[in-house]
Parts: C-alpha cells; sequence; structure tokens
C-alpha cells in the first residue's frame, strides 16, 4: 500500500514539472541566504562600515616633515635641508602604462630608472599612495614634464626637503646618508606612518638618531571622490620638524685629520678620555653623503659596494687590524697583574728569540743590546715582550686586553660597530678547533697574530691608560649619552709608570713615537708598525705588503684631554707615517684650546730620569 | 485583440504589473541618484522595452518557438559581427552601433537561447527522451555563443547562457548514462580545461577570482569591487541614507554603481527595510513566472516560461549574493534594474513572454 521509493522518487522529481518545483525550492534557499546576508551587513554590522565609508570619502595625504639639522659641538651646521623637486607617481591614477615612457622622455632618463622605484615600492604599497619617481630635478626637467602633466593625471611634481652635506665629503661615515626607505624598510614600525619620498638614514648618524631626526609628517586633509578630485578641504595638520642633533665631533679636529689622511686609507679617531666624547672621527677613503641621498644608478652604487678600497666602510668602527706594538701596553700592564715583570731589571736583547725550533726576529737586525722595560717601550724593543709574553701566555694577556674593552664593541652611537679580536686558548679551540701553540704567543705578545682592533678600540683603551684605568665610553651625541668613566680594575700605580714610558715614546729624541713631539704641548703614546697578511686596497697584488701604521696617544701629559689613534693602511713605520697626522690633530687642538689649557708642566723631561741616560 | 490582451493583464493580473511597475520606477530612482542623465536615458530604454513587450503579446507564443532557429541564427550572426566589427568601450567589445544608439547583441542571445532551447527539445510540441545526440546539440548551441561573449569579454552573461542550458537539462532529465560519461568526461577533462580558461582569462577576471578568495588581500585592487560594496550595502542601515546620501555612490567609491552593483546603491540609500521591499517584488516575478510554467497546459509553454524562470531566478540570485560579497564578481547584472538598454528589453520582453503564454494559452 505504502508508496514505494521508485514511485516517490518519480512524484517528487520524476516529471519536468517536479524538477521545477525543486527549482523553486533551491530558490527560497537562496533567497534566505540573501536576506539573512543582508541583515547581517546592513543590519548588525552596520556601525562597522558606516565607518569604513566615512573614511573611504576623507583622504589624508602625508606632509613630509623637515629632518633635524646636524650641527658639531659648536654649533656648527654639518647637515641642513635645502628644497629641491621630485616627481611622483600615483600608481591607481595612471591611465595608461605607457605613460610613465612619455614621462621618461621628457625628463631625459631612461624609463628604467623610474620603473625601478613603481616596481619597489609600487608593489607594497596601496595604489593611491603617491611613489616618488625621480628627485632632484633640473629646472628643465621640471619645465619639460610640467607641459604634459595636464593630461597625466597620474603624476605630478612636488617640492621636497633635501639634505645638503658638507664640502669635501667632510665627516661622511660618521654623518651617513639617507635616501627613500625600501619595501624592506616599511616593515620597521618607525618608518610606517611616513609618506614615500621621506629619507630615512641608511647609516651613520642619519641611521642611528633617524627616530630623533626625522619628525613628525603632517597631514592634509580633504573629502574626495574616488577620482581623487578634491570636493572640499579639510583642516590638517602640519607636519612636526626633526629635533636637531648636536654632535660632540669639532668640525675643525675632523677637517684637520681628514686633511692629513690625504688620499691614504686609514682612520683617525680623537676621544677626549674624561667623558668619551668623540672629537673626530675620520675614515679615508669616503664616499659622498650627498650623492648617495638621490637615487643612483645600480651600477654606480654596485662600484662603490666593489671598489678595492671598500669607501662605503667606516674604518674607525669597522675596520679591523692587528695593533701592532700599541698592544704592548697591555701585555705590560698584563706583566704587573701577574706579578712578573719588574721595570727594573735589565734585559739582553741580541735580535733574536726561539720558541722550540721558530726563531722570531726584533724589528731592529741585531736587537737593541741592553735594556729595562722603559727603554723597551720607548723603542718597541720586540724580544723584550716576546720573552715576556711566553712568561704570561696567552689567557693572562687576553684577560687584560679585554678589561681594557678590546674584544668587544665600544657602544658608540653609530649602526654596524665590529669588534676585534682578543684570542687565548678557549678563543682558539672554539673557532679554530685546534690547541694554542707556543709559537702563537710571542706574535700576540707584540699585537699580531690573531689579535684585531678597531682604531676607535685603541683610542678608547689609551683613554683608560691616560685616566689611570677609568675607561670612556664613546659617543657622539653631545649632553644626552653616558659621560661617566668605569673602572677597568688595574691597579692605578701600574699606570704612571707605563704613561711615563709612553711620554718618552714621543719625547725622547730617539723614541719611535719622536715625529709626534711637539714643544708646547705634552703628548704621550705608542706608535705601531703591525705587519700583514697581504695588501689590501689597490696595491693588493703587489708582492710584499707594507705594514699597517699606527700611532695612538693622548695630551696634555699631566692632564689628558684627548686621544688620538691614528690607523694608516700598508703605509709603513707607524711613527714616521701615522705620526704626523696625530701631530696636526693635537696641534690644532691646542691651536683651538690654548686658552683653557694649563700652562704645559715645566719638566716635560722624563719622569725617570734613568731612561735616556741608556 | 490589443484592447483584450491589455484588459486581460490588468483585470487579471493586476499585482504581477504592479510588482513590475515597481520595480522599474526604484530602477530610475536608483539611477537617478547615480547620474541623472543615466536614469534619463534608462527611461527611455524602459518604454522601448514596454513597446517591446506589447510586440511580445502580439503574436502568439508558439509562432516564436517555430521561428526560434531563425531567431537564434540571426542573434549569433551578430555576435560574429560583434567580434569582427564590434564597438570597444572601457576595453571589451561588446556593442554594435545602430544609428544614435548600440545594441548589445549578447543579452538578446539569452533570449533567443531560450526559445531555441525550446523548440530544439521539443518535437512538435511533444516532449520526446533526451539522447546524446540531442544533449550534445543542445550543449553547442549554448556553448558557441558563450565562447564568444566570454572573449568580448563579458564573462557574466556567458555564465547566464550555460545556467540556462542547465536549467533546461534539469528539467528534461538525462539518462543516468549520459550524466555519468559526462561528468566524468568533465572531472578528467577539469584540469586541462581549468588550464586553458585560467590561460584565456583577463588579467582583470583572474583578478576577481583571486580577489574573492580573499577580498582584503589587496582593498585598492583585487577586492575593490567587493569591499565597497559591501560597504555601501553595510553602511545603509535599516532606513538607508536616503537618496541623496549615499556616499560610497556619491563619491564614486563603487565602480559599476549603475550596472551590476545597482542593488548595492539602492540598499545603501534604502536601507534594509528597501531592500525587502525589492526583494518581494523581485519574489513576486520569479514566483510568477515559476507559476507560468506550471499552470501551462502544453510542453512549449512550460518549457519557455521555465526557461524566463531560470534566467530571473539566477540571474537575480548570483547578483544578489555577487553584491552582498557570497560569490565572486562575475559580472552578472541584475534583472530589470541594472543600466543597460539591451537588457531592460530583454528583461521585458521575456516577461512579456510569460503573460504571452497565460493569455494565448487560456484561449
Amino acid at each position: 500500500m505504502a508508496l514505494d521509493s521508485r514511485s516517490l522518487k518519480r512524484s517528487l522529481l520524476g516529471t519536468p514539472r517536479a524538477r521545477l518545483r525543486g527549482l523553486v525550492l533551491l530558490f527560497w534557499v537562496g533567497f534566505s541566504v540573501v536576506v539573512i546576508r543582508l541583515y547581517v551587513v546592513e543590519v548588525i554590522k552596520h556601525r562597522h562600515y558606516l565607518a569604513l565609508a566615512r573614511e573611504n570619502i576623507v583622504k589624508s595625504t602625508p606632509i613630509p616633515p623637515l629632518r633635524g639639522e646636524i650641527t658639531d659641538r659648536n654649533g656648527v651646521v654639518l647637515v641642513h635641508n635645502g628644497p629641491e623637486f621630485a616627481l611622483f607617481e600615483i600608481p591607481g591614477e595612471v591611465r595608461r602604462p605607457q605613460e610613465i615612457r612619455w614621462v621618461a622622455s621628457d625628463l631625459g632618463v631612461p624609463v628604467d630608472r623610474l620603473l625601478r622605484s613603481t616596481r619597489s615600492l609600487g608593489f607594497v604599497l596601496p595604489s593611491h599612495v603617491p611613489i616618488p619617481l625621480l628627485a632632484g630635478l633640473s629646472m628643465a626637467q621640471v619645465g619639460r614634464v610640467n607641459m604634459d602633466l595636464y593630461r597625466l593625471p597620474g603624476f605630478f611634481i612636488q617640492i621636497m626637503p633635501k639634505r645638503i652635506y658638507p664640502e669635501n665629503n667632510l665627516a661622511a661615515h660618521l654623518l651617513g646618508y639617507v635616501g627613500s626607505f625600501t619595501p624592506g624598510d616599511l616593515k620597521s614600525s618607525l618608518y610606517r606612518h611616513l609618506p614615500p619620498g621621506t629619507g630615512v638614514g641608511k647609516s651613520g648618524i642619519e641611521k642611528e638618531y633617524d627616530s630623533l631626526l626625522q619628525g613628525t609628517p603632517g597631514m592634509r586633509r580633504q573629502l574626495v571622490n574616488s577620482h581623487g578630485v578634491m570636493i572640499k578641504r579639510l583642516r590638517e595638520k602640519p607636519p612636526g620638524e626633526g629635533q636637531s642633533l648636536r654632535l660632540t665631533i669639532d668640525v675643525r679636529l675632523q677637517a684637520v685629520a681628514e686633511r692629513m689622511l690625504g688620499d691614504r686609507r686609514g682612520a683617525v679617531v680623537a676621544l677626549d678620555p674624561r667623558n668619551g666624547e668623540l672629537l673626530a672621527l675620520a675614515s679615508h677613503p669616503a664616499y659622498s653623503p650627498g650623492e648617495l641621498s638621490q637615487a643612483m644608478s645600480t651600477a654606480r652604487w654596485n662600484d662603490l659596494v666593489h671598489a678595492p678600497d671598500h669607501p662605503l666602510t667606516n674604518r674607525a668602527t669597522q675596520g679591523l687590524y692587528p695593533p701592532g706594538s700599541v698592544f704592548k701596553i697591555v701585555t705590560t700592564m698584563s706583566g704587573f697583574q701577574e706579578n712578573k715583570l719588574d721595570p727594573d731589571k735589565s734585559f739582553q736583547c741580541g735580535g733574536l728569540f726561539h720558541v722550540g725550533s721558530v726563531i722570531f726576529h726584533d724589528w731592529k737586525k741585531g736587537g737593541h743590546g741592553t735594556l729595562h722595560l722603559h727603554r723597551a717601550i720607548e723603542q718597541s724593543c720586540d724580544i723584550f715582550f716576546y720573552t715576556l709574553g711566553m712568561k704570561l701566555g696567552p689567557d693572562a694577556i687576553a684577560r687584560v686586553a679585554r678589561d681594557f674593552g678590546l674584544g668587544e664593541k665600544t657602544g658608540i652611537d653609530l649602526p654596524a660597530e665590529l669588534s676585534g679580536v682578543v684570542p687565548d686558548r678557549q678563543w682558539k679551540k672554539k673557532y679554530l678547533h685546534a690547541p694554542w701553540f707556543p709559537g702563537e704567543t710571542p706574535p700576540m705578545a707584540i699585537g699580531q697574530g690573531y689579535l684585531t682592533v678597531t682604531p676607535l678600540e685603541m683610542a678608547r683603551l689609551m683613554g683608560a691608560v691616560a685616566m689611570d684605568g677609568e675607561i670612556s665610553h664613546p659617543h657622539l651625541r653631545l649632553g644626552k649619552t653616558l659621560t661617566s668613566l668605569s673602572p677597568v680594575g688595574l691597579p692605578v700605580k701600574n699606570f704612571a709608570l707605563v704613561k711615563s714610558d709612553l711620554r718618552d715614546v714621543v719625547a725622547a729624541p730617539h723614541g719611535t713615537g719622536h715625529p709626534v713631539n711637539l714643544s708646547f704641548f705634552a703628548i704621550a703614546g705608542k706608535t705601531g708598525t703591525a705587519q700583514v697578511v697581504s695588501n689590501r686596497g689597490v696595491n693588493k697584488d703587489k708582492k710584499r705588503p707594507k705594514a699597517d701604521s699606527w700611532f695612538v696617544g693622548f695630551g696634555p701629559f699631566d692632564s689628558p684631554r684627548i686621544v688620538v689613534a691614528v690607523l694608516i693602511e700598508n703605509g709603513g713605520d707607524g711613527g714616521d707615517v701615522a705620526g704626523p697626522v696625530a701631530r696636526e690633530v693635537f696641534r690644532m687642538y691646542y691651536v683651538t684650546h690654548a686658552s683653557t689649557l694649563p700652562p704645559p708642566s715645566p719638566s716635560v723631561a722624563p719622569a725617570r730620569p734613568g731612561g735616556s741616560s741608556l | 485583440m490589443k484592447s483584450e490582451v491589455v484588459t486581460y493583464i490588468v483585470k487579471i493580473h493586476p499585482l504581477f504589473l504592479a510588482a513590475l511597475l515597481g520595480i522599474l520606477g526604484i530602477d530610475l530612482l536608483t539611477l537617478y541618484s547615480v547620474n541623472p542623465y543615466l536614469a534619463m536615458k534608462q527611461g527611455i530604454w524602459e518604454l522601448v522595452g514596454l513597446l517591446v513587450a506589447g510586440g511580445i503579446l502580439m503574436i502568439p507564443y508558439p509562432l516564436f518557438v517555430k521561428n526560434a532557429r531563425f531567431i537564434y541564427g540571426l542573434v549569433l550572426a551578430l555576435l560574429f559581427v560583434v567580434v569582427l566589427f564590434g564597438h570597444r568601450s572601457h576595453g571589451a567589445r561588446r556593442w554594435i552601433g545602430v544609428g544614435w544608439f548600440q545594441i548589445q547583441p549578447s543579452e538578446f542571445m539569452i533570449l533567443a537561447l531560450i526559445l531555441f532551447l525550446t523548440a530544439y527539445l521539443l518535437r512538435n510540441g511533444k516532449d520526446v527522451p533526451m539522447t546524446s545526440g540531442l544533449f550534445a546539440g543542445g550543449a553547442l548551441a549554448a556553448l558557441l555563443p558563450a565562447v564568444l561573449i566570454a572573449r568580448q569579454p563579458d564573462l557574466g552573461t556567458a555564465v547566464e547562457l550555460l545556467i540556462i542550458f542547465a536549467v533546461y537539462i534539469l528539467l528534461k532529465g538525462i539518462s543516468s548514462k549520459v550524466l555519468t560519461i559526462s561528468l566524468i568526461g568533465g572531472l578528467a577533462f577539469f584540469p586541462v580545461a581549468w588550464e586553458v580558461l585560467w590561460t584565456h582569462l583577463h588579467e582583470f577576471q583572474k583578478d576577481r577570482i583571486r580577489a574573492f578568495v580573499d577580498p582584503s588581500s589587496d582593498p585598492s585592487g583585487m577586492g575593490y569591487h567587493t569591499i565597497q560594496s559591501i560597504v555601501a550595502v553595510g553602511s545603509g542601515g535599516w532606513f538607508g541614507q536616503g537618496l541623496s546620501g549615499a556616499t560610497q555612490v556619491r563619491y564614486q567609491f563603487l565602480p559599476g554603481a549603475q550596472t551590476d552593483f545597482v542593488f548595492a546603491v539602492f540598499t545603501e540609500e534604502w536601507g534594509f527595510a528597501g531592500a525587502l521591499l525589492f526583494l518581494t517584488l523581485m519574489a513576486y516575478l520569479i514566483w510568477f513566472a515559476a507559476r507560468t510554467a506550471l499552470e501551462s497546459r502544453d510542453q512549449v509553454g512550460f518549457y519557455l516560461a521555465s526557461g524566463v524562470t531560470g534566467f530571473f531566478l539566477f540571474g537575480f540570485l548570483i547578483n544578489a549574493l555577487m553584491v552582498l560579497g557570497v560569490l565572486p564578481v562575475v559580472g552578472v547584472p541584475m534583472p530589470l534594474m541594472s543600466y543597460g538598454g539591451s537588457a531592460m528589453i530583454v528583461a521585458l520582453g521575456s516577461l512579456a513572454l510569460l503573460l504571452n503564454i497565460r493569455f494565448y494559452a487560456k484561449r
């Protein structure tokens, strides 16, 4: 009696009319979905979408802020702003892809140069955000493009602030440069609110203090339709100028340092050991911050990156060099610390030193004869320190070296600082997977071998010596950074001894640092002539590399106020090559500070009279 | 005879007439808020459409079906003309200029296909069993114009043609053998077909599909339509922003506001309450079409009315769900609402067919 399944099926869906009824049923299901969805969107989420609709019609365009100025410690302006014309594109409003070619031909630049900007930023930003295509337009370019702009609604020209850097690329590495931000920069929340085309710090101080210098962009609010056509202007928020920044640098010392470096590869660091303020920080060869701040061709950028003399490297904070004989100060301090060095005990230097079957030579053929510690430092006798080093071993030397801040970053307020290497047994095992060989200790004692330092580290070390064991925290921002000193943890009495030795390096006529000597300004210091494995830079392929030249010293001797560290790559003899550079920096310091300096002490002669008699 | 028809409609189907005129009025008001000039043009098209509808009512529907192959052939030829000499607008080649106005043959293909399939799938007004040959012929008749139209590019109308074909197959019934073979064949060829389709899709069509998967992935680009449409609908609230309050439309944030997204504009202005009114009118028309099919006494009337039902039913559902972000933006216009002369004439003409079927079947 009951319907069998087949007849049931036929009565429901078997005939065309039944199936049409099924279709109508489907319609009611779809109709319900429409009503429910409409209710959800229009009634339940009404407020949310209403807010979105409001946002739609108010167009906010950021106004780029003016970047803060950078001055030296005396208020001399190093970096400021000027105007320039920049061409922008709003990708969403470009009607035809070939328009960018018209613009490029108007400008007289290859279209690829413009496409590079749209390709990098245009892909990550919403299409209504203007993208800078080319900055620094000439008046002729502005004129030519301007004639066509009426038919190119997606392009416009705007006056943008431009960074103006000192002439002669002064303090280039230190100041750094700015550039348009990249898609990668957008990930950083620091840049997210900035309009494209605003310069952001790419290196140096510009990068380190970017958040300070940047300022806050203003906001221009307009009521617009979807074509961006303004209907009404709303109240605008003016941009906030970036904070200006005062550096510890003294531009006069900086200029002397750079002039004295000339076209040699090297670095000069001048530091106030009393508070860690850097008075000069020079590195050569340098780049042009003004050039780098503009959009430059990839070829030119590659040239800079791959140049054999590495102009982009700040040699003062990123150059790693063997310290050479300057390091003998550390070996000496270590000797005192371990009670293995008697300053009055005489020593025979025969010019040769044996460790097992290995023979080490002194830099001076035939040796220095009989001498004490004082003479050993003054004349930089290698055999004396080989012997002392063997007594101490690498670990004891490394310990003191680390006390002086070697092997770790100084914490200077510059990006990408590097630290040198202070090797010891543990270090060698960890990184080279080999035990320490006795033959590796003598080179370390005279600052060779695995040991590397940056010029900044050496200046800091010399500052700690000058301040009797109080080490400074080098910094470039005046006033706001840590100016107090920290003890290195070595007894003060040992410093007096070493300092008097260092004084004679410069003051004694046969001291290795005598070329630095100034009659009116008491300088103490240490030279270094560090043998290197190979020449760097353009002379890379020459057979016999010249040694790196060092001079690191401080003055005035009685109340130290300035430390100068000079390094010249492959310069040769430390005293003769690096020395005069340091001397001129000291001279400039004296000239500019003569009135405030205490009168030179009457006895500039060595504190230990015995020294010069030998 | 003319007065007879009018009397019939006014006397017997006043509700239908009211619903139709209500929707046409709503259409004009909505378009007026977008652009008064558009509303004026659409008003002219509505009048032309009503005249065409009147003309259709003069001729008994079996006559249309008898000449269906000729009508279909004519429209197909026009489609080829579009391909060869068509007028380009907004990057699409869809129009033929005729004097001072332009017609869009792809829209007329909808009506032509309904007539053609009705004639083709019946023999002397009698239902005949579905054979593979019949299926293949019908599929070809739908696919050929669909491909031509999809290349214009007008994906929406092409999809509508395929849906009408599917409705006919559904009603006609198909042996499970043919269905299974075509399903398996279709599935086997799907990757190949998808590959071919994807490479032939225009970039903006691909973007629409991508945007459907994740509308907020690029609010200014691909998902822009969907998001702006939902924002427009959502800002309506219970009673809407009023005719002049639709900021989304007035400031032109919603592209295609007068065509595919006219329903979004309407809801923004009239709110949920207004939308319910419109939905009721639309549902009534569709129900009326389905009733016409179910109550018709002969097979010709049934299939003809069913085709019109399918066209309205799916056109309405797909457009509404697209506007509400449930379906991807395929570009199916809202029947009787979206701006466009050809579409208006076709919609009014197909509604006239329904009355035609009822009127002449009674005699």
